[in-house]
């Protein structure tokens, strides 16, 4: 049994606050009603209402005297209506502030554009200093709440909201800058490279498929780890399909494809569409033709699809398309 | 109280020294000192390249320096946050003749090789926030309250915002925030001289009943004459600790606030003049 990423955050940093008083938790109305650490720790657990801006520049304020808080509210609401303050307070101020963000990409489904977030990479990504975590799971989540809590320094953190995978093992403390996935894949053939829950999801249901396919997974994707990430990734292979639920433009694929000059990068991602159906967050994915048949749409000019991948998957014909670019 | 006596830097009339408050002054002798030494600094700023934010300078001056004489003070850990960051100079030269800025910033103001910037950063000393885009310092003085409340210190988080400001929405966020989390060492002071970029408040966006609307968010209130320092000085003294209401003074100020030819008017909000000029007005500022 796996724990959601929203989840395990929740218990991790609870676990943390144990040993170190100068923890805090924030939220803002979406922690729900029995946060273990509102329980553990109610003196320093802030549920500061539907003031997602406010909480973030509260936290610089925190920082500054010392604390180390974790602020938590829905992707949409923390990278884009506090974007202002992100800049600000994890940017330009370096406070030591994290910010955990689940709902990102579809992951609300049916809840609709208003709680979807496409776009948290590229603002994030745009503010220097700031790590950014995609974890694939609940042990990538608790160790990147734990390099949060022992770095302080300021880390955006997203994840999706019920979905439990498993993480992919590694070694050591910190999920490594490039983990690898790659036992008998052939060098000559192309490298999927992984971000997030979905898009590491269907890089395993591709390599499933096809085990002499590669796969790299990114657990950061902030601009200093997607340099070193670039150098680990052009040393073993020329061709790379990056596949994440998030828009075109600012995407990791945008980035890797500069950084890996010389080498040939495509992306999957989430499209320019807007969802406009509800349904799961498959379904939603769906519409936007992100899904294991766009994947192998991308590597179709190298790679021959297996007889029958990916044909359960779903069609990809709704109002946005999944692009390979 | 005790006052904090500082060195005034050559800011006095015509460019002449400015004398050191002489030991048998009152507190309030020394405030009204460091505020006409910081409005003739001001000036200068105003003299400068770049010009300044003239008005909302002046008329926030006498707030700077209460507030900053608090921090100044006590070692309680009280901080101020200019919130209203484009009266950057007034900071700066608030800061400067409190004592807490080592560098004079008048020759520097706007200039590539200095950090003082039209709008104040955490690299000027004293500053520990970024401010200029309305709203922010609000919740940033509020973190720091609330840091201070945790940490079992007295210390105050003092927000120096202007009304036009109280057009963000973030500010009322903020108060929504603070009267519900019970940070009653949160002082929130509104530098209400009744002007912004465009005119006037009551013109563009009016507040009725202001004093009344902090009330109805949880807010203790104190209206009181915004260039009255040491009137507001006092109104920081009490400790704060226990209180569960944060506090809101609204101030009463005048745009440009000392310079009888920009007083009150609009045009004063930002001002670029010549030394000639700069000359004149430190000699009738008051």
């Amino acid at each position: 049994m796996t724990l959601p990423g929203r989840t395990a955050y929740r218990e991790e940093l609870t676990s943390i606050a144990a040993d170190n008083p100068r923890v805090l938790c924030l939220e803002a109305d979406l922690g729900g009603r029995s946060h273990p650490f509102a329980t553990a720790y109610p003196d320093r657990f802030f549920n500061v209402g539907i003031a997602e801006g406010a909480m973030v520049d509260m936290a610089a304020g925190l920082a500054a005297g010392g604390y180390q808080p974790f602020v938590s509210t829905f992707a949409p609401f923390a990278a884009l209506r506090a974007a202002e303050s992100l800049k600000l307070a994890l940017g330009y101020l370096g406070a030591g502030i994290t910010v955990v963000a689940p709902y990102a990409g579809v992951s609300g489904g049916w809840f609709g554009t208003t709680h979807h977030c496409l776009e948290d990479f590229a603002v994030v990504r745009a503010i220097p200093g700031v790590t950014i975590a995609a974890p694939y799971g609940e042990q990538e989540m608790r160790a990147v709440i734990r390099r949060a809590a022992r770095t302080g320094t300021p880390h955006y953190v997203r994840t999706g909201r019920n979905a439990a995978p498993v993480s992919l093992p590694w070694q050591g403390t910190d999920p490594p800058v490039v983990n690898w996935d790659d036992a008998g894949a052939r060098p000559d053939r192309t490298c999927l490279v992984s971000v997030g829950e979905v898009g590491t999801e269907l890089c395993l249901a591709v390599r499933r498929a096809d085990p002499g396919l590669a796969h790299a997974h990114l657990c950061f994707v902030d601009q200093p780890h997607l340099e070193l990430a670039a150098a680990e990734l052009a040393g073993r292979y020329d061709r790379f399909v990056v596949v994440e639920e998030h828009r075109p433009a600012g995407s990791v694929g945008s980035a890797l494809a500069l950084l890996l000059s010389g080498r040939v990068v495509r992306s999957v991602n989430a499209g320019e569409g807007w969802p406009s159906r509800g349904g799961s967050h498959e379904q939603v994915l769906d519409q936007l033709g992100l899904n294991e048949a766009a994947v192998w749409e991308a590597l179709a000019p190298w790679e021959e699809r297996p007889l029958g991948a990916g044909a359960e998957m779903g069609t990809g014909n709704g109002t946005g398309k999944g692009k390979s670019t | 109280m005790t006052a904090t006596v500082t060195e005034a830097g050559p800011h006095g009339v015509g460019g002449a020294v400015a004398e050191r408050p002489a030991p048998h002054q009152t507190l309030p002798d020394v405030l009204r000192e460091r505020a006409l030494t910081a409005r003739r600094m001001v000036i200068d700023m105003a003299a400068s390249p770049t010009g300044c934010h003239l008005g909302g300078s002046l008329s926030a001056m006498d707030i700077l320096i209460a507030a900053l004489d608090r921090t100044a003070s006590s070692d309680d850990g009280s901080q101020v946050v200019l919130s209203k960051g484009h009266a950057a100079a007034g900071l700066y030269a608030a800061l400067y003749v409190t004592g807490i800025l080592p560098e004079d910033p008048v020759p520097h103001y706007g200039a590539p090789t200095h950090h003082f910037t039209g709008h104040p950063g955490p690299a000027v000393p004293g500053v520990r926030f970024p401010t200029g885009s309305l709203g922010h310092g609000v919740p940033y003085a509020l973190g720091w309250a609330l840091s201070r409340r945790l940490s079992g210190s007295g210390g105050l988080g003092i927000a120096v915002a202007g009304d036009g400001e109280l057009q963000e929405g973030l500010v009322w966020e903020t108060c929504q925030v603070a009267a519900a989390q019970q940070v009653g060492n949160l002082v929130l002071f509104v530098d209400r001289n009744g002007g912004q970029n465009d005119g006037l408040v009551a013109d563009i966006s009016p507040q009725p009943r202001l004093a009344e609307r902090f009330e109805a968010f949880g807010f203790e209130v104190r209206e009181a004459d915004g260039h009255d320092v040491a009137a507001l000085r006092e109104l920081l003294e009490p400790d704060r600790s226990a209180a569960t209401r944060p506090l809101a003074i609204i101030a009463d100020t005048v745009k440009g606030k000392g310079l009888r030819p920009v007083e009150g008017k609009a045009a004063s909000h930002y001002v670029t003049i010549d030394a000639a000029r700069a000359t004149s007005w430190k000699r009738i500022v008051r």
